[in-house]
């Protein structure tokens, strides 16, 4: 097709378009709603996901290590169980005093597996080269008595006063993970790693925030399909009555030798600008509903998704959709009326 | 001795050719049963025939606006029992088509109308503003360029459809009851017209119920009667 043509028909098209302007009119005030809403469906989810994120960072797991410190309550808990069994077996047999290996407390250097400082950071190393591990950091057992006491509500401080004296906190690594969807594979994997004793975890609140993620991406997928549909059928319904009204161009135009091409073009581009200015309309429609909305809420929200960062990405997804729905629904549409020939257009 | 010949060939090969043509609609209408004709370049044909003798439908198979269910067409070298539909615009550029109501685009002035069959076919913008203005000359409506169909008689619109009709120069023009609804007079002015333009080549196949027109002006005659070609005369005479 020639240059010249290519500029007529592309000139036939918006002539079209103000020629049908009060359809025109009606399809971009559907088409900004759809997109309008589209657009509030992203930032919604994009909003929701951020407050996701920082959950997530909020949702550590604390890995305490097999250090002193739990080699001792381990032993503790031994001792509690020997003597039991020793109180059943004094009855019949002879008392013999079994004196411990180790230290002061009984504890000998293989009864634990984290000996110092570097052996810990050691492990924390080691659990950070785990996938889905962002980072962990090694606590020592005086901090995390520290935390401990921090959380201790003070009409108990009393009963905790022992804290003061000793220390039976085992140092740790404050683990966080970079997807709660790996989460339970994740903490099967550190279980396994030598030094670990224990994982303090929020499974409830992964699962809740994966179940969350899940159902935010469904319901948006949904959203958007059937918004872009109602867009579909909307801009084919204007191109239908653009038609019906040009039937005896469309007619003359076969007559004397028009391609499809030719016919279908200034359809398509009346569809595209529909599109087009639909997609302008709504990115700015969007901006003051949004900066209305994160005013009044962002109080409560705490950090929102600010609207310059997703701008862009919302009218490239405008503009593809007005595009799409115009040069699809103008296709389709047109498409059935170029089977007709002729005087049959005047029984359309 | 030799460019004779070929021209002599040229001008005595049909156009148009209907070897054992038959249409039935699908709603069972039998509108042409085995026609038979053969059209010669240069000639002005008048096609006529009451209501219903197959007239519309040996244009439309003509302009391939519907297909035969036997026989072969051939028109202007182009074989429609084979042609696919893509084909179908390359055919239709070969032919200028004057309808009885005219269809003018009411929105664009005479000369718009006359250069919109030139824009379709994809002509350049100073071969468009040359042609439509030889086009317009030739049909006396020069000075009317600027005027809008609706300002315009009868008479004048149709002579704005031969314009389009003529102006990308085709070997073949297909008129459709032309003068069906003008007056007598402008009847004849439009005849003339179309006998003029046929004097320099254009092959005219023209369908009119006015037995006036076929008469005075003593051209071919092919008579229709239930789908059949009942008569083919030179002169005139029915």
């Amino acid at each position: 097709m020639k240059l010249s043509s290519i500029k007529y028909l592309a000139f036939e098209g918006v002539r079209n378009t103000w020629a049908n302007r009060l359809m025109t009119l009606a399809s971009v005030g559907v088409l900004v709603a759809c997109m309008t809403i589209m657009g509030l469906a992203v930032l919604i989810s994009e909003n929701v996901n951020l407050a996701i994120g920082n959950l997530e960072e909020q949702n550590v797991v604390i890995v305490s290590m097999k250090d002193y410190n739990w080699a001792l309550y381990e032993n503790d808990e031994k001792d509690d169980t020997a003597s039991a069994t020793q109180s059943t077996a004094e009855s019949g047999a002879e008392n013999t005093t079994q004196t411990p290996a180790g230290d002061k407390n009984g504890i000998k250097e293989t009864d634990y597996i984290i000996h110092d400082e570097k052996e810990a950071k050691a492990l924390c190393a080691e659990i950070e080269k785990l996938d889905n591990v962002l980072n962990a950091v090694y606590v020592s057992s005086e901090k995390g008595l520290e935390d401990a006491k921090h959380l201790i509500p003070d009409d108990m401080k009393d009963d905790f006063a022992f804290l003061d004296e000793e220390n039976p906190m085992s140092c740790a690594a404050k683990v966080t993970m970079r997807d709660m969807a790996k989460f339970d594979e994740t903490i099967r994997q550190i279980e396994k790693l030598e030094g670990v004793a224990s994982i303090t975890s929020q499974s409830e609140m992964a699962n809740t925030i994966n179940a969350l993620k899940k159902g935010i991406g469904v319901a948006g997928f949904w959203i958007i399909a059937i918004l872009v549909i109602i867009s579909l059928v909307i801009v084919s319904n204007t191109i239908r009555i653009t038609m019906y009204s040009r039937k005896l161009e469309i007619s003359i135009m076969k007559a004397v030798g028009a391609t499809d091409a030719f016919v279908r073009i200034p359809f398509v581009v009346e569809g595209m600008i529909i599109g087009l200015i639909s997609a302008v309309i709504s990115e700015v429609l969007l901006y003051f509903c949004y900066r209305i909305a994160t005013e009044t809420i962002v109080k409560s929200l705490g950090t929102v998704v600010k609207y310059g960062d997703m701008a862009f990405i919302l009218f490239l997804m405008f503009a593809a959709i007005g595009v799409f729905a115009g040069v699809i629904g103008s296709a389709i549409m047109i498409g059935k009326y170029l089977k007709h020939e002729g005087s049959e257009f005047a029984a359309i | 001795m030799e460019n004779f010949q070929q021209f002599t060939e040229q001008n005595v090969k049909p156009i148009i050719e209907f070897r054992g043509v038959s249409k039935t609609y699908q709603t069972g209408t039998h509108a042409l049963d085995d026609v038979n004709i053969k059209i010669n370049n240069g000639e002005f044909v008048f096609v006529v025939g009451s209501s219903g003798a197959g007239k519309s439908t040996f244009m439309k198979l003509i302009m391939r606006e519907e297909k035969a269910n036997t026989g072969k067409i051939t028109v202007n070298g182009f074989d429609l029992t084979k042609m696919k539909r893509k084909d179908v615009p390359m055919l239709r550029r070969t032919m200028g088509i004057v309808f009885q109501d005219f269809r003018l685009i009411p929105t664009m002035n005479v000369f718009d109308n006359v250069a919109f069959a030139m824009r379709v076919v994809g002509a350049d913008g100073r071969d468009i503003r040359k042609e439509v203005s030889k086009a317009l000359a030739k049909v006396g409506l020069g000075h009317k360029a600027r005027s809008m169909p609706n300002q315009l008689s009868g008479g004048e619109q149709q002579r704005v459809g031969l314009a389009r009709a003529l102006v990308n120069s085709p070997d073949l023009i297909i008129a459709d009851e032309p003068t069906g609804n003008v007056d007598p007079n402008m009847s004849y002015e439009i005849v003339s017209l179309l006998t003029e333009i046929n004097r320099k080549g254009t092959t005219i196949l023209m369908v009119t119920h006015d037995h006036n027109l076929v008469r005075d002006f003593q051209h071919r005659v092919i008579m229709l009667d239930s789908g059949k070609i009942v008569a083919d005369n030179v002169g005139g005479d029915i």
